[in-house]
């Protein structure tokens, strides 16, 4: 059972946004949607774990920090992201990230 | 006159001018001999003769009795001094002789009859008694309080999931041990909480930062709405370090750190050779700095000379 960890993000919001829609002018019934949402979960994680290639290094100050249920969850504060190609700066980011199976996963927002 | 310089600082008090003095009011009461029944009675001898009778016993007696007795009868005799010049100055007598009495005290009467020195303890040692100075001198190095290591009980039980959840900078992972690590930036502390209610705190720097970090936690365990009180509050372990700075010889081969076990105070010192020591097991501060003045002039002994 994959993580609903990603349903969260840009992407997963997005899908969330229209099954809700279709739902609503009655074209799919819920469970259906339902249904959309865990293929949802198992491509995500499958394909940040195999295709996604491009790496990305990020630094800042830690605010505050997490550890429950073996998910971590960070606050950091002026934070760079930085890739070969470009720079990305940020005041404020939380990671929500979980246990990966065979490499990290995790999610930004 | 010459034992004037030698009177001890409190009978000194009682050569003071007299202006000091209102007549009538017997000020150096509390000197008087308690219990005794008897007050002293200006005696009425001449004298010259008391100065007689004072010097013949000053010969017979060894030094330390004599002065002894000295005190004793220039404190009595100061009292009947003080006596007689109230009198006098209250009966409007010879004053030219009372400041005579103040200059000299061995002018005044002999030891009164009957009176027993009822103050040994500030009679007895004429000279000021310094403390005895060490075979060696201080360190002059004093150890720097590295960690304290505290407990204290929350006296409520706690869900830690909770704690975990809604506190920030915590860690809870119970299938590797039962309890939230908490941490705050002023004083820079860990604290490890348990479901029970107890707690402990270790990183600060003195007893007192150990103390207000640890009521810190107990606020933070309070506003997430638990009943914590703040109970037995215990520091546990304190650990210091200093530098002798001259190196040690011993065996560097077997440990990099030769450990010391000192009885009392039962303190364990880590001593390296580059001549760093590290103290620690102490309940108390007095413990480090005893420990450490212990162990120095053994280590001035082990001194590498090369």
């Amino acid at each position: 059972m994959a993580y609903q960890l990603y349903r969260n993000t840009t992407l997963g919001n997005s899908l969330q946004e229209s099954l809700d829609e279709l739902i609503q002018s009655q074209q799919i019934i819920p469970q259906l949607a339902l249904q959309v949402l865990l293929q949802f979960d198992k491509a995500i994680n499958s394909a940040l774990a195999q295709t996604v290639r491009n790496r990305v290094n990020f630094r800042g100050s830690l605010n505050t920090y997490r550890f429950c249920d073996n998910v971590w969850t960070f606050v950091l504060n002026d934070v760079e992201f930085r890739e070969v190609t470009e720079l990305i700066k940020v005041d404020k980011v939380k990671i929500v990230a979980c246990d990966g199976k065979n490499t990290g996963s995790n999610t930004t927002e | 006159m010459d034992q004037n310089n030698s009177l001890p600082p409190y009978a000194q008090g009682l050569a003071s001018p007299q202006g000091a003095m209102t007549p009538g009011i017997p000020i150096f009461s509390p000197m008087m001999p308690y219990g005794t029944g008897l007050t002293p009675q200006p005696i009425q001898s001449s004298n010259s003769l008391s100065v007689l009778e004072e010097q013949q016993r000053q010969q017979q007696q060894q030094q330390q009795q004599q002065q002894q007795q000295q005190q004793q009868q220039q404190q009595q005799a100061a009292v009947a001094a003080v006596q007689q010049s109230t009198s006098q100055q209250a009966t409007q007598g010879a004053s030219g002789q009372t400041p005579q009495l103040f200059h000299s005290q061995t002018l005044t009467t002999a030891p009164l009859p009957g009176t027993t020195p009822l103050y040994p303890s500030p009679m007895t040692p004429m000279t000021p008694i310094t403390p005895a100075t060490p075979a060696s001198e201080s360190s002059g190095i004093v150890p720097q309080l590295q960690n304290i290591v505290s407990t204290v009980n929350l006296g409520c039980k706690l869900d830690l999931k909770t704690i975990a959840l809604r506190a920030r900078n915590a860690e809870y992972n119970p299938k590797r041990f039962a309890a939230v690590i908490m941490r705050i930036r002023e004083p820079r502390t860990t604290a490890l909480i348990f479901s029970s209610g107890k707690m402990v705190c270790t990183g600060a720097k003195s007893e007192e930062q150990s103390r207000l970090a640890a009521r810190k936690y107990a606020r933070v365990v309070q506003k997430l709405g638990f009943p914590a009180k703040f109970l037995d509050f215990k520091i546990q372990n304190m650990v210091g370090s200093c530098d002798v700075k001259f190196p040690i010889s011993y065996e560097p081969e077997l440990f990099p750190g030769l450990i010391y076990r000192m009885i009392k105070p039962r303190i364990v010192l880590l001593i390296f050779v580059s001549g760093k020591v590290v103290l620690t097991g102490a309940k108390v501060r007095a413990e480090i700095y005893e420990a450490f003045e212990n162990i120095y002039p053994i280590l001035k002994g082990f001194r590498k000379t090369t």
